[in-house]
């Protein structure tokens, strides 16, 4: 192994150049990620080292435009603020049991959905985000492939993801959901039978836990029927940096960022996923907290 | 004590002399290293050799012939083992050729030196050979590690991060496993245990792997075998009951699969159609307006773990708000004349409180009933239409409705099997002309049919 990895540092110097034209930064923007935060940084890429007013284009119809928008926006939260917590009467938001979150009806439902493979660290798989065959759902299609990028540390590719945009409150704040008073997750899906992940990201306080992710696994039926999925919240666990964390905590529903489907059976071949609708409710019967154990164990690794 | 010294012996770099002395003499140890294995008993063995080698000097001659060829220790060349594996394994791939490879190798040297590489090597090579998922080949490979010379002795060891590049390959190789999902056993356990001690990297793995594997083993609600059945019709009835999800459903081999060749010496090869049908679909196939068609669609992938199969659908087009009828229920159950204190039908959620509601505020999703799938080893229009045929004699509407085939070409493209856009409403220029053209194919097959 260590071996090798000599070799390629040798051969890196010869194509130091073609990798710095192919791998030129904010080429292709594959997610909003490259705009919001650092991006992933591959093997052999030159970091960026621009400054953070350079990669700001100053344009004034750009500002122009975002001070409607912000404005507009903030408007919109006084005003909301009077009529109750965001935005809806009081007794709608106290006597509330389900709450659809997404649901896809015509084209511009998909603006607020990101796709992204394994193309953003050089894999080859593709995906695809459309609406349905009657423009009421939305279909993620593609094809996934598991063959590793060859840049010498990539181990493992092979990824397709569908996530939901950050929400944005005026002047580009971030807004999150507030699921607290639900305990479960309905999504109708349809698939194809192959097994996906469900990832929730929430707002954390320290910024080493930005990689945090909940998880729980949505097993698809395959058919043409419609299949109702619902997942406790008390089941998903907790993962960084796709690594299972030895010490688990509940899933806080205070402060949802996004959720995320992601498809990496190490299958290859063609995909597709229908969803018509992402909503919560509660689940009376379901009285489970955390499926995980949280005593301490014996002895105490 | 026993231990400490052959640690000595091991460490001294003047062993040589040492080794000569020391190699033929078995030692007579059954140490037990860890109070954690105090249930296994272990026979007297080599000092390197753990419990997972099985010793049989059957075909000796011809291993001292694949040490012969091995390369000289001082070849510096970066592919030793991976070219050890390939040697070896000129004729046939099997496990039986792995594990000698495997034995060759920690037989060649008492220091075992170039391990790490070795299973590096090794684990690459397990799907080639077919050994991936096969939990013995594993200990085998974890068996290569010397054991007790990477297990911390003092606390200092234990702070720092003893021996990293051997646990990274220990994990390295656990991971492998997990990836394949293959649960350890104890055996690795006690493996781990005496090559690394209690605490170290790869124990923290696998207890890991451990405590999560069986969480998730039975996660999965519509679990499909790992062993899909071989033959085609078993398969097709496996998936057709899987998607319809149905227990009322009815299988039916239409056609079994069939190679015949005639008089003439041409070949005539028959694939195989199974359908399912359930009464509920048969009772809306009842009600189909015979004036609206039906459609054959297809083919659409389902995926059973690694297998990707195709089925098709008889489907109609969803029903339009005005042609829509009404369920009337039984006026036998609902009447005037029912009793009050006793009724027929009650329709009360006992489950609810009063302001329960656990409804979603969404629009349903319009789309025409499914009356009938099926699974064919030929995708083409003539087997389908045979499909249909067969159908007719449980539904005699299909008689009387015009079936039209929507199928795409290239059976094995799900981007064309689901790029089939046609909205009536939503963008009149796109999808009529698509589905003339498909419509008058599908006349002209209909013709021929008939």
């Amino acid at each position: 192994m260590s071996l090798s990895r000599t070799m390629l540092k040798a051969s890196k110097g010869a194509c130091e150049i073609f990798r710095r034209r192919q791998f030129q930064p904010n080429l292709v923007i594959l997610s909003t990620r490259t705009i919001y935060e650092r991006d992933y940084r591959r093997p052999g890429q030159a970091p960026d080292t621009r400054w953070p007013w350079q990669k700001i284009r100053f344009d004034f119809a750009k500002g122009l435009e975002g001070i409607s928008k912000h404005f507009g926006l903030l408007k919109d939260e006084i005003v909301g603020h009077w009529v109750g917590p965001e935005g809806r009467p009081m007794l709608e938001h106290i006597l509330e049991q389900s709450r659809v979150l997404w649901e896809f009806r015509g084209p511009e439902s998909l603006r607020q959905w990101v796709v992204s493979s394994d193309r953003e660290i050089g894999g080859r798989s593709e995906t695809y985000l459309k609406m349905g065959r009657n423009n009421s759902t939305c279909m993620l299609y593609g094809t996934l492939c598991s063959v590793p990028p060859r840049d010498g540390e990539t181990i493992y590719s092979g990824y397709c993801t569908l996530r939901s945009k950050q929400y944005l409150a005026s002047f580009d704040r971030k807004k999150h959901l507030d699921l607290s008073s639900f305990n479960t997750l309905h999504l109708r899906i349809r698939g194809d039978g192959r097994p996906w992940m469900i990832n929730i990201s929430t707002e954390s306080y320290f910024s080493h836990q930005k990689n945090d992710i909940y998880s729980y696994f949505m097993y698809t039926r395959g058919g043409p029927y419609w299949q109702d999925v619902r997942i406790p919240f008390s089941k998903f666990f907790l993962s960084s940096r796709g690594r299972i964390q030895d010490q688990q905590h509940v899933l806080w529903l205070d402060k949802v960022n996004t959720i995320a489907f992601t498809l990496g059976d190490k299958v290859d071949g063609p995909f597709q996923l229908e969803v018509d609708f992402i909503a919560v409710c509660i689940d009376n019967a379901h009285t489970e907290e955390f499926a995980y154990e949280q005593y301490k164990r014996n002895p105490e690794v | 004590m026993t231990m400490k010294v052959t640690r000595l012996f091991l460490r001294g770099c003047t062993i040589s002399i040492l080794k000569l002395a020391f190699k033929p003499k078995v030692f007579p140890c059954t140490f037990v290293p860890s109070p954690d294995s105090g249930f296994c008993y272990y026979n007297p063995r080599w000092l390197h050799c753990g419990s997972a080698f099985c010793k049989n000097k059957s075909d000796s001659e011809e291993l001292q012939k694949i040490v012969e060829n091995e390369p000289q220790k001082n070849d510096r060349s970066l592919v030793t083992h991976d070219d050890l594996f390939e040697r070896t394994s000129k004729d046939s791939k099997t496990k039986a050729s792995f594990n000698k490879v495997v034995e060759v190798f920690s037989k060649k040297d008492i220091r075992r030196r170039g391990h790490v590489e070795f299973i590096y090597a090794a684990l690459k090579k397990m799907p080639e050979f077919g050994v991936e998922r096969d939990i013995a080949v594993y200990n085998k490979l974890l068996d290569v590690f010397p054991k007790d010379v990477f297990v911390p002795q003092n606390f200092i060891q234990k702070m720092f991060n003893h021996y990293p590049r051997q646990q990274e390959c220990g994990v390295q190789l656990l991971e492998q496993m997990e990836n394949y999902g293959i649960m350890p056993n104890v055996e690795t356990k006690v493996l781990l245990v005496q090559i690394f001690g209690k605490k170290s990297h790869p124990m923290r793995k696998y207890q890991r792997i451990m405590y999560w594997f069986p969480k998730f083993r039975n996660a999965n609600p519509f679990p499909v075998p790992r062993e899909l059945p071989k033959d085609p019709v078993d398969l097709a009835h496996f998936s057709l009951t899987r998607i319809a999800n149905d227990l009322d459903a009815t299988v039916t081999v239409y056609q079994h699969p069939l190679t015949d060749i005639t008089e003439t010496g041409e070949e005539i090869s028959q694939p195989h159609i199974v359908g399912i049908q359930s009464p509920e679909q048969r009772a809306l196939l009842a009600k189909h307006n015979p004036n609206r068609p039906v459609f054959v669609e297809g083919p659409f992938p389902l995926w059973l773990r690694k297998t990707c199969v195709h089925y098709y659908l008889l489907r109609a087009e969803p029903v339009p708000p005005e042609e829509k009828l009404e369920e009337e229920l039984d006026p036998e159950l609902v009447g005037p004349e029912q009793s009050l204190f006793y009724p027929q039908l009650l329709s009360l959620d006992l489950n609810r409180d009063l302001g329960d509601d656990d409804s979603f505020d969404i629009d349903e999703v319009e789309e025409g009933p499914v009356y009938a799938m099926c699974m064919t080893g030929g995708g083409d229009q003539a087997t389908l239409a045979h499909w249909i045929c067969r159908l007719q004699e449980t539904n005699p509407i299909l008689g009387r409705v015009p079936t039209f085939f929507r199928l795409e070409a290239g059976s094995g493209e799900l981007q064309t099997a689901a790029g089939v856009q046609y909205n009536p409403g939503q963008n009149p220029q796109a999808g009529p002309e698509m589905e003339h053209i498909t419509e008058q194919e599908a006349a002209r097959s209909q013709g021929m049919k008939q």
